[in-house]
């Protein structure tokens, strides 16, 4: 299923304005906020204080009487309304366990801020002030919030059905770790830890549901990644058949996996709108977003490597805090953590060991990165770890470890087939863009005047647009193209757009694809009535799975527009070319592409009889490389694509007051053939920005009660324009044999990367002291603990 | 979002705004930019049943009363840094008014008086008004009294005035000497973790506070160096002088107090160099 990169038109590899620029900076951008329906009602969702504890009563009655207000709804009443909420990626079928997912807590809470309640009124206002009026008793259990406590034998229980806290527990690797270990030149262990982050999306979550009693049907409008699943969970925890349920995705403000679907939310409000006979709309605040976490791990590492620098063994003891259980796709994460451990090295042996365990924390929600994230870091530690151990250049050391160009398509340890790259042809880039002899220099010559500046590198191997069986995570793809009797083009596709510009990229292609100009073309996205069944975003799946089937749907219809056109030209069908808008027969001689158009709807028995009458073309795209059946390690290949990186962060450090600042930041990416580069850099410098928030600042900290603390961007700190510099790319191209053009995912590349980097930066800066870096995020006391660690030993 | 109803006033003279906070009962609000309290009501960490709005009132502006200066307590920090005159009168403000987070936005809300009513540990105007030897100019019903800044501040977010006055003016004694002020922050976004302000007067003292160290600004006893500023005895002084000042440091989300105090002494350097160098502040 490769096809060769063959560019048709102008548009395909141009970094073509986004299509609704205009719409965007002139504020004419529809949200979900923007949605009016009438009659519309306003929700707010009463969470729980406590972390863990058996809900005694619940009383209303005061919230009831509020002015303004329409329903309040509990947990046991909702039970009655709405089954469980079914899971994106079922724990089943991983081998993982699972528990109930309801809309509002029913007898149990188990994470501070959990919804218990919800109140509906006419104004939000109204349904705040009834809010605070509903009253819950609560018979307070122990709790726990850290997952190695959680692992204790005698830990208090987040889920009593469950005989203890794992929710997974797994090996991943090949190859003899103990014999390897054994006779390593040299073995170093560490501990290293990722602190707990969040998303931010700049627009947070929210749904508007609309229950129409007249033709009962659901329609759900939303911030959403997801719209077909959202229709078939909803579908199933309400009992309503899918056909009766139509959502719709409004325009969305960024989404980094916290708008994929599997939120208690989104049934509530489904459920609040069919008691309240009107449309129902909540929209979350900051504080309830910043409630879902996207990261939290520990790994104890043991590396053995030759005199030489050559790593000859990793052994990575993995326990990754899910929070509490979700329907969403964040619990699973970690997986993806252990599968992609040894990265771009060419390690023999490999053996991860994972238990993800549940605590008394909100849940993750899936974010950016996915797990491969917190591989990358511990990872490129592991790297700098044994540079720094046998006294070695670090950009050496990773020379030395990278798979060969010559090796690919290559088989990881734990099963991932990498499709092509060139990873020092990265280093080389990222080296000479930096210019890493003269900073060394200059590094030197500022360490004698007692400054401490520092070079960290990092590479990234970002598997995208995953599918795995039994999920709803799913590796294709289907676009409709369909054209009008005017020529205008209308592309429907099954994948969404969080804001990143995919849907500039798929018109790119079927422009050319089809061989009309851009401006003909526009792009529906999100409607699950008017798109074909798909997935919508995530995993960097955009261009390859959506890409792949706008081009083959448009081919389809490039063809019989070709057909009718040499019919109507007298010209050889195989002969003539389609572009700008015209069938042209070669001799000058040409026909607008409109007109074939109208010939086949009208002439359909005449000049057009030698095609099927309809003008347009639903196809799916399937990329190669994806392999479900289990090798003789019982391991699959779930990834068609793999991105690949390397970062480069220059900073100074203040050592006396742990302060860091970022000088430079490069990075040179590979993510294939790239349909549209400006849309590639806005996605390489937002996912930089991330993982340098993760690496300096961001941290989401509770109160020994579980309750979030950082709740508000004045306490969980994202970086702004000055906190970062403007991060250099170097592109590289390794074309991917398995999609379309060649093309691979660019969505999650730059997360894991920038943070790895800027923590190896920082340890790098500290040499002298002999600090070790271990977690993240290096916020100044950290740092200036680090140094004082250093000092003392 | 605020959820109850409160009666609004938005007199248009001093005397309306005393008038206002004579009667008003229950939580009382007075209003500046709004830039802290705002979201404090938004997202219910404060009440008000009445909210008294200065911004109609004509407290804002800068002016010369004698040899000293007069801040308008509604004075903006984006009217400090358009008024050239005041800059040169009082540079400490003007660096003090550049560096304020949340660029324009903030900058043309929030109030030099507000911030210093508030009596946020982290913020930057206290611990300026104290290093300039401010005067805080209350003004209720019952008259008008003046506070020296260091005794205005009791606590954190509480100071001396009453809820029946309201902060009008701040009076600064003309300024002799230079001036130098730095703040630590952890990132762009960040609270001041660390501030300091010195003032070096013609005599060769310094008048030094330190913001955020505790949970008011204080007034710490330091000698000018005399073997410069990274000099390890003068250096252990200024610790000394910190600890003597800090019996309890200030701890929250972003920074605790142990990190405070060790951070402190170099924050204290810096500013005093910048005050000894030729022509005092440089942008923090």
């Amino acid at each position: 299923m490769s096809q060769a990169a063959t560019r048709r038109g102008p548009a395909i590899g141009s970094s073509v304005r986004k299509a609704d620029g205009d719409v965007l900076l002139t504020g004419r951008g529809r949200f979900v906020d923007d949605i009016t329906l009438p009659g519309m009602l306003h929700a707010v969702v009463v969470r729980s204080e406590v972390a863990h504890a058996r809900i005694r009563r619940i009383d209303v009655t005061e919230a009831e009487r509020s002015p303004g207000v329409v329903l309040v709804l509990t947990g046991e009443q909702a039970a009655e309304h709405a089954g469980p909420i079914p899971y994106f990626i079922d724990p089943a079928v991983r081998g993982a366990r699972s528990v109930d997912i309801r809309c509002l807590a029913h007898g149990t809470v188990v994470y501070a801020g959990q919804p218990v309640a919800a109140v509906v009124a006419r104004t939000r206002r109204e349904a705040e002030a009834a809010a605070r009026l509903v009253r819950v008793e609560y018979e307070r259990l122990p709790h726990v919030l850290d997952a190695e406590a959680a692992l204790a034998p005698d830990a208090p229980r987040v889920y009593d059905e469950w005989p203890d806290n794992v929710v997974l527990h797994r090996w991943y690797g090949t190859g003899d770790v103990d014999a390897a270990l054994a006779g390593a030149d040299l073995v170093v262990t560490e501990t290293i830890r990722t602190g707990r982050t969040s998303t931010a999306p700049m627009e947070p979550r929210g749904y508007l549901a609309s229950w129409d009693r007249m033709d009962d049907t659901l329609t759900v409008y939303g911030s959403l990644q997801n719209p077909h699943q959202l229709r078939w969970m909803v579908a199933r925890s309400l009992g309503i058949d899918e056909t009766r349920i139509r959502v719709v995705t409004a325009r969305v403000g960024g989404a980094f996996g916290l708008k994929m679907q599997g939120h208690p939310e989104e049934v509530l409000v489904c459920v609040l709108s069919r008691l309240a006979g009107a449309p129902v709309k909540w929209i979350e605040d900051r504080h309830e977003s910043l409630l879902l976490g996207a990261r939290e791990q520990v790994h104890h590492v043991e590396v053995g490597m030759t005199r030489d620098g050559r790593i000859t063994a990793l052994r990575d003891r993995v326990i990754a805090d899910a929070g509490t259980m979700t329907a969403q796709a964040g619990w699973a994460m970690p997986n993806m953590t252990a599968t992609t451990l040894s990265s771009g090295y060419l390690v023999p042996a490999v053996q991860v060991e994972l238990h993800v365990v549940v605590t008394n924390k909100p849940p993750l929600s899936a974010a950016r990165g996915f797990g491969k994230d917190s591989a990358h870091f511990v990872m490129e530690r592991v790297v700098d770890l044994v540079a720094r151990r046998l006294g070695l250049d670090p950009a050496e050391v990773r020379r030395a470890n990278f798979v060969p160009p010559d090796r690919f398509p290559y088989r990881t340890p734990a099963g991932l087939n990498i499709d092509s790259g060139d990873f020092p042809g990265l280093l080389d880039k990222a080296l000479k863009a930096l210019g890493y002899e003269r900073l060394r220099r200059r590094q030197a010559e500022l360490r004698e005047q007692g400054r401490y500046l520092g070079i960290g590198l990092a590479f990234e191997l970002t598997p995208e647009s995953a599918d795995s069986p039994g999920t709803f995570v799913s590796g294709f793809d289907v676009t409709t193209v369909r054209m009008s009797m005017t020529g205008g083009v209308t592309v429907l596709t099954g994948v969404t757009s969080p804001g990143g510009g995919n849907d500039t990229g798929i018109a790119q292609i079927v422009a050319d694809e089809l061989g009309v100009p851009l401006e003909w073309i526009t792009v529906v996205q999100g409607d699950t009535d008017r798109c074909p069944n798909g997935f919508g975003n995530f995993s960097g799946r955009g261009m390859v799975t959506g890409g792949g089937s706008a081009a083959l749907a448009a081919r389809d219809l490039r063809k019989k527009i070709a057909t009718v056109g040499a019919r109507l030209l007298g010209a050889d069908p195989d002969a003539v070319t389609v572009a700008d808008g015209e069938v042209r027969a070669g001799d000058g001689r040409a026909v607008p592409v409109p007109e074939v158009a109208a010939a086949i709807l009208t002439r359909a028995f005449a000049e057009a009889s030698g095609v099927e009458p309809t003008l347009e073309a639903t196809r799916a795209f399937k990329p190669g490389n994806i392999d479900h059946v289990p090798d003789e390690h019982g391991r699959i290949q779930p990834y068609p694509t793999y991105s690949s990186a390397l970062h480069a962060a220059v900073v100074e450090v203040d050592a006396e007051t742990g302060q860091t600042r970022l000088l430079d930041f490069v990075m040179a990416h590979d993510c294939g053939v790239m349909i549209n580069p400006a849309l590639v850099e806005g996605q390489a410098h937002g996912a930089i920005a991330m993982g340098v928030g993760a690496a300096l600042t961001e941290r989401l900290v509770f109160d020994a009660d579980g309750r979030l603390l950082s709740d508000r961007f004045k306490a969980y700190m994202l970086p702004r324009p000055a906190d970062l510099p403007v991060p250099r790319l170097e592109h590289q191209v390794t074309p991917s044999p398995y999609t379309m053009y060649g093309n691979k995912g660019a969505g999650e590349a730059g997360v894991g990367g920038a943070q790895a980097a800027v923590a190896n930066a920082i340890e790098d800066a500290l040499a002298p002291f002999g600090v070790t870096v271990r977690q993240v995020p290096l916020t100044p006391p950290v740092v200036l603990a680090l140094i004082d660690e250093a000092r003392s030993s | 979002m605020i959820t109850n109803n409160f009666g609004y006033h938005a007199p248009p003279d001093l005397d309306g705004v005393v008038a206002a906070l004579a009667e008003a009962r229950g939580d009382v609000v007075v209003l500046g930019g709004g830039t802290m309290i705002i979201p404090d009501l938004t997202h219910g960490r404060a009440s008000a049943d009445v909210v008294v709005d200065l911004s109609r009132a004509g407290l804002s502006g800068i002016r010369e009363e004698g040899d000293e200066v007069v801040v308008g307590a509604t004075t903006t920090y984006t009217e400090v840094l358009s008024d050239d005159r005041a800059a040169a009168l009082v540079p400490l403000l003007r660096t003090l008014s550049s560096g304020i987070t949340g660029g324009p936005q903030i900058r043309n809300k929030g109030t030099i008086g507000g911030s210093a009513a508030y009596a946020n540990p982290c913020s930057d105007v206290p611990a300026c008004l104290v290093a300039l030897g401010a005067r805080m100019r209350l003004a209720s019903a019952q008259g008008v009294r003046e506070v020296p800044a260091e005794e205005f501040y009791t606590g954190a977010f509480a100071t001396v005035r009453r809820r029946d006055e309201v902060l009008a003016a701040i009076v600064l004694p003309r300024p002799d000497g230079t001036a130098g002020y730095t703040k630590l922050k952890l990132a762009e976004s960040s609270w001041p973790i660390v501030t300091a302000a010195v003032v070096s007067r013609p005599d060769g003292s310094l008048r030094v506070a330190i913001g955020a160290v505790a949970e008011t600004p204080r007034l710490i006893d330091v000698e000018p160096p005399s073997a410069g500023v990274d000099d390890p005895a003068w250096r252990d002084h200024v610790r000394r002088a910190v600890a003597a000042a800090v019996p309890e440091p200030w701890s929250d989300l972003l920074a605790d107090g142990a990190y405070r105090m060790r951070v402190a002494p170099a924050i204290v350097a810096r500013s005093v160099a910048r005050a000894l160098a030729a022509g005092g502040e440089e942008t923090p």
